[in-house]
């Protein structure tokens, strides 16, 4: 894990802190990219990113460039998930960011087989897990893609990564590695 | 600091169900059968309502529905009026916060009413409703809402303890079977055999159809008022004994173990402390079934049966009539369906019925003295516990 720089507040607004080149890129995901309609706030689950939204728009900027990122404490060192503005022990607002682990295993996994919410009803089914990073304290949730869901099994190992949702903004997800 | 006693004096379930109504017409119908049910209640005498509802924005698109119910249900309170939300556990969190009020003297006779219209023409949208429960800009655009989650804890509980498919289709059937003799329930009128249940679509596995709670229509209410005024409205009132609460976490990502519920735990303690009793002590319980694997770990967590053997429990009967204590004798939140803001008032409805001996036969607990009420909230982030003693039982 690398440490990247340190803000006064965990959102810089333009060029993104840099990050450590890694050697194996997470992989765009092009081919399953769709256009997306843009869809009203309130019916959307994807975040508004923007510096004018947010104050973590740092991450978003970071997942664009293939990487995802959180806040660490200074002080305490705890990491944190999801990224925050202040941290919960010790409650100081100046976080440093770093990069998270790109591999990880599954920890619970299942799949949404019907009654998907509004967006994603053309994805069912999807499958969902818990993913142990590799070398973090973390267990993220997210999606699973690469292989149906009656193939996978716990302990499998994924990959982190980034992709656009279809209209600009970037989210992340996990992939089954080969 | 003394505080008084509270006591729940009545109460009344609309039907649960898919329901051709809209959200205030359901606060109207379960206002007029509340003033049937409890002849005493003078609509003036009631200085305080707390409303239980979890999502009106997203399912009836409406706000500021404390007001809103009053109207609806006849009332003009003169001390507090307010929304109870907590997901889940929206209903439970009206009757204590009018427990509180009470007990601290604000209020002599409150009203807490649970109302929440779940079916919509779209179920995407109704689904959405339901993924805004998650951590929304994180959780929700993975698809996260309640069943793949809890199908992550079932396929955790049968990987770390061995339990089976057909041990949580023991838990649907009984459930099931306890909501054929409930006319509110939403499967009043369904049988499930064990069999049948088995076979049921997979909906997020290992979970399939009949291990699921249903988006449901409904509304409760229930009458609480000051230990000197329980008489006025019956020899029979429940008595709360005892509550607690604890909320953990919310992100996923900070769930820690999925099988070993810290928060229930904690809040169960706090809860029997109060009251001075232990889990043994209990007649039967109303526990958050939202999910068949969410009984049997709740069976563990209250410590009814060792960590790990709530499958074992739910086969061998023990949470059924006959067995260690009556488990959902309303039928759980699987057979009476789960309209949120409305599933924990109903639960003290049934806590209050079966007291009064005023349930069927099938469904009936002999001689009820205690009784346990809990609901989880969310990815079972937050517990909430009560315990009710019958009055003129101890
Ligand atoms: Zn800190």
């Amino acid at each position: 894990m690398s440490s990247a720089s340190r803000s006064r507040r965990p959102a810089p607004t333009t060029a993104p802190p840099a990050a450590e080149p890694r050697s194996s890129p997470a992989p765009a995901a092009a081919p399953e990219t769709r256009p997306r309609e843009k869809r009203p706030f309130l019916l959307d689950f994807f975040p508004l990113d923007t510096p004018d939204q947010t104050r973590l728009s740092a991450f978003y900027d970071r997942l664009r460039t293939g990487h995802l990122s959180t806040t660490r404490c200074p002080k305490d060192r705890s990491l944190h998930w999801p990224p925050r503005t202040a941290c919960p022990d010790c409650h100081t607002e100046e976080l440093d960011w770093v990069d998270l682990p790109e591999l990880g295993k599954i920890y619970a996994f299942s799949a949404v087989l019907g009654g998907a919410p509004l967006g994603m009803e053309s994805e069912v089914p999807f499958a969902v897990g818990l993913v142990d990073l590799d070398g973090a304290p973390l267990r993220l949730f997210g999606r699973i893609e690469g292989r149906p869901w009656n193939e996978l099994r716990i302990g499998q190992a994924v990959r982190v990564e980034t992709y656009d949702i279809g209209d600009g903004r970037y989210f992340y997800r996990f992939r089954v590695r080969d | 600091m003394s505080v008084r006693s509270v006591a729940l004096v009545g109460g009344v379930t609309t039907k649960f169900g898919v329901r051709p109504a809209t959200w205030s017409e359901l606060a109207q119908e379960v206002g007029a059968a509340l003033f049937r049910a409890v002849p005493d209640l003078r609509a003036e005498e009631v200085d305080s309502l707390f409303v239980g509802a979890a999502e009106p924005e997203r399912f009836a698109f409406q706000s500021h529905v404390a007001p809103l119910a009053a109207e609806q249900m006849g009332l003009r309170p003169t001390h507090i009026i307010q929304r109870t939300e907590l997901a889940c556990a929206s209903g439970q969190s009206a009757i204590r916060s009018a427990y509180a009020a009470i007990a601290s003297g604000l209020s002599e006779v409150a009203v807490a009413v649970g109302v929440e219209k779940m079916n919509l023409p779209s179920m995407a949208e109704a689904s959405t409703a339901m993924g805004c429960v998650m951590d929304r800009p994180w959780d929700g655009p993975h698809g996260a809402t309640a069943p793949p989650f809890f199908a992550m804890v079932a396929q955790r509980h049968q990987l770390e303890h061995g339990t089976t498919d057909e041990q949580m289709a023991a838990v649907s059937e009984k459930n099931h079977r306890f909501a054929n003799a409930n006319p509110t329930a939403q499967f009043y009128e369904k049988k499930f055999s064990r069999e049948k249940l088995l076979h049921l679509p997979l909906v997020a596995p290992p979970l399939r159809l009949g291990d699921c709670s249903s988006m449901t229509d409904g509304a409760a209410a229930v009458v609480l008022v000051a230990e000197e005024r329980a008489r006025q409205f019956t020899d029979t009132p429940a008595w709360i004994r005892g509550t607690g609460q604890y909320s953990n976490f919310h992100n996923l990502a900070h769930a820690g173990s999925l099988t070993d519920w810290v928060g229930l735990r904690h809040a169960a303690r706090e809860a029997f402390g109060r009251a001075g009793i232990g889990p043994n002590d209990l007649d039967f319980a109303e526990v958050h079934d939202c999910f068949t694997i969410s009984e049997i770990i709740e069976y563990e967590m209250f410590g009814w049966c060792p960590p790990g053997q709530g499958g074992r429990f739910a086969a061998d009967g023990q949470g059924d009539i006959g067995g260690k204590l009556v488990v959902n004798p309303r039928g759980g939140l699987l057979g009476c369906g789960h309209p949120l803001g409305a599933t924990g008032v109903a639960q003290a409805v049934e806590v209050l019925q079966q007291f009064q001996a005023r349930v069927p036969p099938a469904r009936a607990v002999p001689d009820p003295e205690w009784a346990l009420v809990h609901n989880l909230s969310g990815s079972a982030n937050v517990h909430s516990v009560m315990i009710y003693q019958r009055g003129g039982a101890g």
